[in-house]
């Protein structure tokens, strides 16, 4: 481990930064600061300012009053170009690789290395890239297309983007928030190792175990203005401190459901083939019961509850609802037959991002609930006015585009649809993903409701304490079948790890 | 509703000022073009285009584009010339025109929802097998309706308004009753908007392209009409540039490329724009080589001016 010398002066400070949009502080006098070689973590629900700060980092925005030293160094503003020469560089949330081009291609896109005549020295770059590889200890080769890597592999690309400028300063947004635990590991080792080449790491994530098991200092604000920066030596801070700080009251990092009565079986799957080859797939769900889907990314959890609900066509087997045997060709079908489908991937599959909250809610229920073959829009609000204040979205109105809204929002916009046709099965895949605690419990409430009314629910999710707390019973799925099922007290984070890797079960 | 209002504002109070504005400073220089006769004669004009402006606009809306509608138009109009001619049949001509128009239009439809290549290639070949076909009925030849339309281009309500006239509006009424007040309508626009998600709602998304391209397809027809009626003849090649018209007065109007966006009213408002643009140029006897160059020229500031909201957002 390297030390990081807190006596020398900091690569990085940020002076009481201050950021106003039309009258409202996003940022109210900021002050941070980054050590060479530190990893400093920022953590704050969505909207408290992180974005925002980086954007002043990264020379998108201009504060309105404060300076940025770097390396001694004061600046009032920094501009994109001066912001790169200065050595700071961010590896983005959202993908902007290019996928028709190889891992070397799009390290170097936009930063060709070229010869004297103009034309790219492709093998200087491989071998270049090839180096950084081998030195951070990543399995990859540069040659392959990004279309054809997994998701984390993809993450790993970007961060190699990041490094090959050489930066000082590297920004990682939310560099997890899409992987498994165990591609999350990669990522958080990765992160490190580049730290200890003395790089500073400002590092941006909701995952208060990674941030506790990486941070040098954690720092939380909340409201666009700094609650506390901790010191995280030994790591231990104590994550019901931060997530205290983050939402300004005490929260229960794990959900407390209310037990439901479990009634009769609602949903029954038999032998459910997705494609000839791929195992049978047989399980219940009862009224009043939530069932955990637990899995690695890519075990093919979403694949089920895709050809359950008719987005996907399947090869066989038999789907009761209520006893009665239900043909379901596609989604069409199955709305009809009483399945709501909360899609992982709000923005690309869930939301028409530039239409109106109004017209987002009220797309499936147009069918049925609303009657008649001639419509006005503008007499829809009242049908949707309750549901939104209910759900607590946050929107200027009814009539804001869905882009607009903040990720928690989204997903609630999302949700809203399918609560607005009340249907009796309701599929939540990835349903808090990537949104802040606050929207998170109103989702928890939300789907304890639903249980109350007898509905059913399955959930498929990567995020263990909401599996642990609000499943009833966990089916764990390995490569495209169900693995073993968990009930009760053996629903553990141990457990369900074991058996999603396929650690033999009874080794003990 | 703050929202609505300030979008409001972007596109179409935009374009209604921008047109007041050429209206008032022609009129200063030559007072004969806002007489009555010569704003009948606007939108006579426009007639045409602005039926196709309509279909082009809920294609595009829906996520598609049709780049084939003028050819559609055409053969549509051959069918009806060569039926008049050979049984002098007007309303078994109509229907004929008609049906063809419509089956070209899904045609189109099947094509694109099926194989889920992009529409803008896919009605590029279309086109050409539309315009083949026209060839070959007509032989190349003119072809005439003999008078059969004269009803239509030529009688005026009260000795003013031209029979077309009403048409256009109808038809302008017919397209935004679809997309505003029909369930299909939004629906359409929420496949525009997002088309996985409109699938995931449950939207039969094949049946609603091959029934948007089938409409889209009528409103050729009765183009074909209207564009017949003032002739009184048809020809294969009469169609060319009228899709690239159509495309545009949509676009200015404030439709987009991307679907879901735009709406029936500023697609209109699109069109008498450019409507009143080449009028304004005739009357101030603009010759026609520098006309085309203004035209041009007025298209590009008006889609750089109606984008500059966007512009404006990236920042």
């Amino acid at each position: 481990m390297v030390e990081i010398d807190y006596n020398n002066n900091p690569i990085l400070r940020m002076n009481q930064i201050k950021k106003e949009f039309s009258g409202v502080y996003a940022l109210s006098g900021i002050t941070f600061d980054l050590y060479r070689g530190e990893i400093h973590c920022l953590v704050g629900e969505n909207g408290a300012g992180k974005s925002t700060l980086m954007k002043v980092l990264s020379g998108a925005y201009r504060p309105a009053s404060g300076s940025i030293e770097v390396e001694g160094k004061s600046y009032e503003t920094l501009t994109p170009n001066l912001s790169k020469e200065l050595g700071i560089n961010i590896v983005y949330q959202e993908n902007d690789l290019v996928a028709s081009m190889n891992v070397v291609e799009n390290i170097y896109v936009g930063n060709e290395k070229v010869n004297r005549f103009g034309f790219v020295k492709f093998k200087e770059m491989l071998e270049e890239t090839q180096r950084q590889i081998e030195e951070l200890g990543i399995q990859m080769n540069p040659l392959t297309k990004i279309e054809n890597l997994s998701v984390s592999d993809q993450q790993f690309v970007k961060i190699l983007k990041a490094l090959s400028v050489e930066p000082k300063v590297l920004i990682m947004d939310e560099p997890t928030s899409m992987f498994n635990v165990e591609d999350a590991a990669k990522v958080l080792k990765l992160t490190k190792t580049i730290s200890e080449k003395g790089i500073g790491i400002i590092y941006i994530s909701h995952f208060l175990n990674e941030i506790q098991q990486i941070a040098d200092r954690v720092t939380v604000i909340r409201d666009g203005a700094v609650v506390n920066t901790y010191q995280n030596k030994n790591r231990d801070i104590p994550i019901a401190t931060i997530t205290t700080d983050m939402v300004g009251r005490p929260v229960d990092t794990f959900y407390q459901k209310e037990k439901q009565p479990i009634g009769e079986v609602l949903l029954e799957v038999k032998d459910l083939q997705l494609k000839k080859d791929s195992p049978k797939i047989s399980f219940q769900v009862r009224k009043g019961e939530i069932v955990g889907f637990a899995g690695m990314v890519g075990a093919g959890r979403t694949e089920i509850v895709r050809a359950l609900t008719g987005a996907d066509s399947k090869y066989g087997g038999e789907i009761r609802i209520n006893g009665r045997k239900v043909e379901i060709r596609n989604p069409g079908d199955g709305i009809r037959e009483g399945f709501a489908h909360i899609t992982e991937d709000r923005q690309k599959l869930g939301l028409m991002l530039h239409n109106s909250v109004l017209e987002n809610v009220t797309i499936i229920g147009l069918r049925d609930k609303i009657k008649g073959f001639f419509i006005q829009i503008k007499k829809f609000p009242p049908y949707v006015e309750k549901l939104i204040t209910d759900l607590r979205v946050k929107t200027p109105s009814l009539w804001t585009e869905a882009v607009y809204l903040s990720g928690g929002n989204q997903q609630k916009v999302v949700l809203a649809k399918w609560l607005f046709i009340e249907q009796e099965i309701y599929i939540f895949d990835e349903p808090t993903r990537g949104i802040d605690i606050n929207a998170k419990a109103e989702f928890y409430k939300q789907m304890s409701g639903l249980t109350k009314q007898g509905k059913c629910i399955i959930m498929v999710s990567s995020d263990m304490p909401e599996l642990i707390s609000m499943s009833d019973r966990v089916l764990v799925i390995r490569d495209g079948g169900i693995d073993g099922e968990l009930a009760g007290e053996a629903i553990t984070e141990q457990n369900i790890i074991k058996q999603a890797l396929g650690v033999k079960k009874y080794e003990e | 509703m703050k929202n609505k209002l300030t979008f409001l504002k972007d596109q179409r109070i935009l374009l209604s000022f921008v047109i007041v504005a050429i209206v008032a400073i022609v009129a200063m220089i030559n007072p004969r073009f806002i007489a009555v006769k010569n704003l009948i004669t606007i939108f006579q004009q426009i007639s045409v285009i602005g039926i196709l402006t309509m279909a082009m606009s809920m294609l595009l809306i829906s996520g598609g584009i049709d780049l084939s509608i003028g050819n559609i138009m055409v053969l549509s109009g051959v069918v009806m010339a060569q039926i008049i001619s050979t049984s002098g049949n007007v309303a078994l001509a109509v229907l004929a025109g008609m049906i063809t128009a419509i089956l070209c239009g899904v045609l189109n439809g099947v094509v694109i929802a099926k194989s889920k290549c992009i529409p803008l290639i896919i009605t590029l070949g279309t086109s050409q097998m539309f315009y083949g076909l026209a060839l070959t009925i007509s032989g190349g030849r003119i072809m005439s309706f003999g008078g059969a339309f004269n009803a239509i281009g030529k009688t005026k309500l009260f000795n003013v308004f031209p029979v077309m006239l009403f048409v256009l509006m109808a038809m302008v009424l017919v397209s935004y009753v679809i997309m505003n007040r029909t369930k299909f309508g939004r629906r359409i626009v929420a496949l525009g908007g997002n088309e996985k998600n409109a699938f995931l709602s449950g939207i039969p998304v094949v049946k609603y392209k091959v029934i948007i391209y089938g409409i889209a397809g009528f409103f050729c027809s009765v183009a074909a009409i209207i564009f017949s009626a003032r002739i009184d003849s048809i020809t294969a090649n009469a169609g060319t540039g009228y899709e690239t018209n159509a495309l545009t007065a949509a676009i200015i109007g404030g439709v987009t490329f991307d679907g879901g966006k735009g709406t029936i009213s500023g697609a209109f408002l699109g069109c008498i724009l450019m409507g009143v643009i080449s009028n304004a140029m005739n009357i101030l006897q603009v010759e026609t080589y520098i006309q085309t160059i203004i035209t041009g020229a007025i298209i590009v500031c008006a889609v750089v001016l109606s984008n500059l909201n966007n512009m404006k957002k990236n920042k």
